[in-house]
Parts: C-alpha cells; structure tokens; sequence
C-alpha cells in the first residue's frame, strides 16, 4: 500500500504515472467526495483515461476514509485542504495541478484554488459546490443523518459516529463570495439532472460566471460511478483543451 | 499451478492479509474471490494494487491492469486471475528469478 505521510497523519495514494514520455507532464489530483467514499470511485473510473491522455494521476483517500488514517477530531475545511497541501508537497507535485473533486471533494478543491490559486491550473467538479453556506448546510444535514440505521452506507456510519466530523465540518470557517468569485482558473461542473445538488448551479453561474456547467440528463447524485463513460466524454476533452493551453503559454 | 504461481500466491496471500487484518484469516487459494469470499472493498482492491506495484515494480503494471477494470468487475476477480496476470506479466526481469 502506498502510504505518505502528510500534515501529521498517514495518507494513502495511489498514482498512475502517465502515458507517453512528456518530460514535465500535467499532474490531475482526484479527490474523492465525504463519508462512505474512497478514492476508488476515481481509480475506477477516470483515473486509467486520463493517465492515457498522458497525466500523472494522483489520488488519494481523505482523512477518516478509506486507507488513510483516522484522527478523532479535525474535520474543518481548512484541515482537508491543509491535507492536500501538505500531501502535494510530500510526494513532490510542483507547477499548476489540474484538481478534480468528486461531490465534497470538489469543495475542496475550490477551497484550495481559493487558499493557493497559484497552484491550481483547472478544476473540474462532479455534483459539487464552492464552500458556499448554502452547500455546507446540505452537507450538515447529510451528516446528520449518517448516524440513522439504512439511511447511509456503513462506512459513512462508522466515519461520522468515530469522529467529530459531523460537530466540526459544518462549523468551518468559509471564505465568503467574494474569495469564491476571485477564482479565476477554468472550472468545469457537471451535475445529474436528476440530482438535488443541481440547485445549487445558478450559485455556481452567480459566482463564477466563467464556469463550464453540464448537466447529464436523468443522472443522480452518484454520477461519477454509474456513468464514468459519459462523465468521461464531458471531462476529458474540456481538461485535455486547457493542458494544451498551457504548453502553449 | 507452477513452482512460481505457487510463490506468487504466497506473496498475494500475505500482501491481501496486510491489507484486510483479520478478515483475511480464511486459507486464500487461487480459486478465493475477492468479493464473496474475502469481502473486500474497491478500495481495498487498489491498496492491494499499490502493494503490488512497490513489490514487482513497474514490470508488472497491475495499477494499469486494475485501473482499466470497472467497478463491478474488479469486485468479482479471483485471487488466481492476480496470480496469472503477475506470472504472465514477469519477465526475465524477476530479481528472485536466477537465470539457468
């Protein structure tokens, strides 16, 4: 198992490297969305294509999740984005990074464009939303309800009821609009159209205007995983336009 | 099953311990599956994967090999399809493997 360690815990990673032999190839980092997922609806899913596409590919799990460990306390924001920072450094990641969060993750990924828009050439968000309170609120309430028998998979059960993620995620300081408003870099967001976390595109239009929105017809929240062909056809060609963009500035 | 399937296996067998504790206690054959037999998860399927990269090398790229697998699929392999694959994919370039 790859295991690094990363502002004080053990984060496991899996990268592919990428296909061809670029010199200085982009790297993408795929962040996986919040209780009961794992960087594996990545690894299954975009990973393989976009190292295909020539990328190094970086995925890891999340604090509390999966194979990395599992502190008692410290789920802020701020602490998932000190993670990807931290773990960007331990495993030697410089220049602009193309970030991809599923759900959550993707509000981490906004997050640290936010914190170190130096860093970040691209974010492309699954079912996603900028730290906007309106997004934490839902967020909350999904916590919440973690915790009641069949509502939510184990592994969400287990994570909310071991940790404190559920009293200090919601409690996170958030940038507030204008930070939000002030990422520049491209952004790419792909809702299901049949998905509740779509409410929250006029937002994403609102604050950033320059943002790419698809909507996948009759797809739900879980879109990532049940339709990684079509999520795929959407993402690869927008990410693979402004790599080329890059080698070209 | 060949001499080097068989210490494949081994190693497979231990690695698959490391990554599962106490519920890989059960004798893992070739014929073991991942999912009915040991439960695993998808994540713990590429933690295994990521063992099997620092272990063989990029030699045998089962990250690749795993990766181009879909969700469903990579639940129902079988401990035997890993061992095949790694057997197949080692070359001359095995640094246990002396040549004759």
């Amino acid at each position: 198992m790859n295991t690094v360690r990363a502002n004080g815990i053990a984060v496991h990673v899996a990268q592919l490297p990428p296909a061809g032999d670029e010199p200085a190839p982009p790297t993408a980092v795929m962040i996986h969305g919040m209780a009961g997922d794992t960087l594996a609806s990545w690894y299954f899913t975009l990973a393989k294509p976009v190292s295909d596409a020539g990328l190094r590919v970086v995925a890891y799990d999340l604090r509390g999740h999966g194979h990395t460990e599992r502190p008692l306390t410290g789920y802020t924001l701020d602490d998932f984005v000190d993670d990807l920072d931290a773990l960007l450094d331990a495993i030697g990641v410089t220049g602009p990074v193309h970030l991809l969060g599923n759900s959550f993750g993707g509000t981490i990924a906004f997050a640290y464009a936010i914190r170190r828009p130096e860093a970040v050439a691209t974010v492309t968000t699954i079912e996603s939303s900028p730290p906007t309170p309106a997004w934490f609120h839902r967020v909350a309430y999904r916590l919440s309800q973690a915790g009641q028998p069949g509502r939510r998979l184990a592994a969400a059960r287990e994570f909310v009821g071991a940790t404190s993620v559920a009293r200090e995620l919601p409690a996170s300081r958030l940038p507030g609009d204008a930070l939000i408003a002030a990422i520049t870099c491209p952004v790419l967001c792909v809702y299901g159209g049949h998905s509740r976390v779509g409410e929250l595109a006029p937002d994403i239009r609102r604050l950033l205007p320059h943002a790419d929105v698809v909507v996948v017809p009759g797809e739900r929240h879980s879109l990532l995983v049940d339709r990684p062909e079509t999520v795929r056809e959407v993402v690869l060609p927008w990410l693979l336009r402004h790599c080329a963009k890059e080698v070209v500035r | 099953m060949g001499v080097e399937e068989g210490d494949i296996l081994a190693e497979v067998a231990n690695m698959l311990r490391a990554v599962l504790g106490e519920a890989a206690d059960e004798d893992i054959t070739m014929d073991t599956t991942f999912r009915h037999d040991l439960e695993m998860e998808s994540i713990d399927i590429v933690a295994l994967a990521g063992r099997l990269q620092a272990r063989y090398g990029d030699a045998v790229n089962l990250a690749q090999f795993v990766a181009a697998l879909d969700l469903e699929s990579v639940r129902d392999l079988r401990v035997g399809q890993l061992v095949a694959f790694i057997a197949g994919a080692l070359p001359e370039a095995d640094p246990d493997k002396v040549p004759a």
